[in-house]
Order: structure tokens, then sequence, then C-alpha cells
């Protein structure tokens, strides 16, 4: 090795390949342990029941915010009945007015001055 | 290819056994590539069991079989630039890192150990490991894909998704980088020397 990394340093861009060379032969692929597989199904199944469990945790908010729209619109529409519209006040105050110019009117016809 | 294309499709279509094949014919493909990648053997199989896992999550995406073995690497690239990423602020010593006097003591005891031809294995691995660790992520990942792992320029543009002209440029950065580190390790060594 030390012969070599003289080498290496007299001509850097070929000693850089023949290391990478040797370093290919020194680092040979490593058999997989036996339990390679039965840890990679493992975690394939754990994402599966996260992404299930996500899945029916969103169908059950969305299931919950519906509800709740729901209920709020059965709750506020008897309440938004029950109070009169701008329209409806104006229009009740008009005919309260027209009652009222009547009574002069008719009083101004019972007293003459 | 390692797998008849067939088996390919069928996995695509979601046959767990056909998936099961494909991953017992390339897992010692792809977990050598991710040794020579990330450096660090404890950790090889925990990243490929990640590279098979986003292939799993990921295989109906693919397009055709034919384009399985560079997308399988695109998936191997991936997941140990992450791990790389991750592991970036963690010191490690390495043989580049100690003086002279260290690597001779820490030699003589490992060659009560091992014989002579690992340790030259051993030192040859730690050296380019010291000199991947001086550059980037990227610049690692793609000249172990190329000077290593031995890929063309054309399985390297699937790979990688770009023109062969933008390939070339990167590695000759990359080489640079290295070359320049490769030569201040050896000026570093020289000195200690001294």
């Amino acid at each position: 090795m030390g012969d070599s990394m003289s080498q290496d340093r007299e001509v850097p861009a070929d000693g850089l390949a023949r290391l990478f060379g040797a370093y290919r032969e020194a680092c040979p692929d490593p058999e997989p342990g036996g339990d390679f597989m039965p840890q990679l199904w493992q975690r394939i199944e754990d994402r599966r029941a996260f992404s299930y469990s996500l899945k029916r945790l969103a169908k059950g908010v969305i299931t919950a915010a519906a509800a709740a729209a729901l209920a709020m619109a059965l709750f506020l529409a008897p309440q938004h009945r029950a109070s009169p519209s701008y329209l409806e006040l104006l229009a009740a105050g008009q005919s309260h007015d027209n009652i009222a110019d009547t009574e002069i009117v008719q009083s101004s016809y019972e007293n003459p001055r | 290819m390692l797998v008849e294309p067939e088996l390919i499709t069928r996995a695509r279509e979601g046959d767990d056994g056909a998936f099961n094949q494909v991953v017992q014919a390339y897992r010692k493909r792809i977990l050598g590539t991710i040794a020579r990648l990330i450096g660090r053997p404890e950790d090889v199989e925990d990243v490929g069991q990640e590279v098979f896992l986003r292939l799993y999550y990921s295989l109906d995406q693919l397009r055709s079989p034919e384009v399985f073995e560079p997308w399988l690497y695109r998936l191997t690239v991936n997941s140990a630039y992450d791990y790389l990423r991750r592991h970036r602020r963690r010191p490690e010593a390495r043989m580049a890192d100690l003086s002279e006097q260290q690597v001779i003591m820490a030699d003589a005891a490992a060659g009560a150990k091992l014989d002579h031809e690992e340790q030259r294995r051993g030192r040859i691995r730690d050296m380019v490991g010291a000199l991947m660790s001086a550059v980037s992520e990227q610049d690692r990942i793609l000249l172990t894909l190329k000077e290593i792992e031995g890929l063309s320029l054309k399985e390297l543009e699937k790979v990688y998704r770009v023109n062969e002209n933008a390939l070339k440029v990167r590695l000759f950065r990359a080489r640079q980088r290295v070359l320049k580190a490769f030569e201040a390790s050896a000026g570093k060594t020289a000195g200690a020397g001294v």
C-alpha cells in the first residue's frame, strides 16, 4: 500500500483512477442478512397500516366536519326565520306611520277650529 | 436486466410474489452500491430496505419495465443522498484525520487480528472514505456511480435525467474537487511525516 500511495502522489489523476478501482475490489457486494426480507415486508406492512389509519382519520374528520356543518345549519335556520329582515321591518314601520297619519287627519277633522 | 420484464409488470400490478422475486434478484447489487456510496457497513441494510420500500410504493408510476434499472438506481441514489445528508453533521474519525503515529499504532493493533490482504483493503476503504468525505454528497454519489460502479454516461443520463454534456461538466468538476482533496491529503500526510 505504501508503494501504491507514493505512485498515486506522482500521477494524481491516474492514481485516483487506480485507487477507485482498488476500492471497488476492496468493497465486494455484501451478502444480505437472513432477516432482510422479513424486515422489509414488516416495513411495508407498517407503512400500509399507517396510511390506512391516516385515511380513516381523514375520513372521520371529513364526516365530523360535515355533520357539524349540518347541525349548525339546522340550528341557525329557525333563528334566521324568526328574526324579521330589514325589508320586513321597514314595511312594518311604514304601515305604522300611515296609521299614525290617519289618526292625525282624523283628529283634525273631529276638532275643527 | 436481472429479471424478465414481465415479472416487473406483474410486480407493478400488485403481485407481491413477483415483487419478492424482483427484490431477491437485485438486493445484493443494490446493497453493494449502497455500501460503496455511504461507506458505513452497519447502515447498509437499513438504507437498502428504504430503497425497496420506496420501490414498492412507487412501482405503479413506472412507465415501462425497460427503464426499471435506471429507475431503481435513481431510488438508490435518492435514499443514499438522504442518508448522507442526515448523517452529515456526525463527525467520524477517519485515517486521514489521524497523525502518522496514530495510524502506525492502529495498523499494529489491527495487524494482530487481520491478515495482510485485509489490512490493505481496509486502508484503501479508509483512504477513499476520507477523500469522499472531503467533497459534497452530490459529488460523492456521482463519482461513485461513474468511477466505482462503472455506469456509462448513457446510464447516468437516465438516472439523473440530464443530458450528456451537463453530466460531463458535473463529472469534470467533481473529479477536480476530489483531486484537490487527494493532493491536499497527500501533502498533509507528507507534512505530518516531517
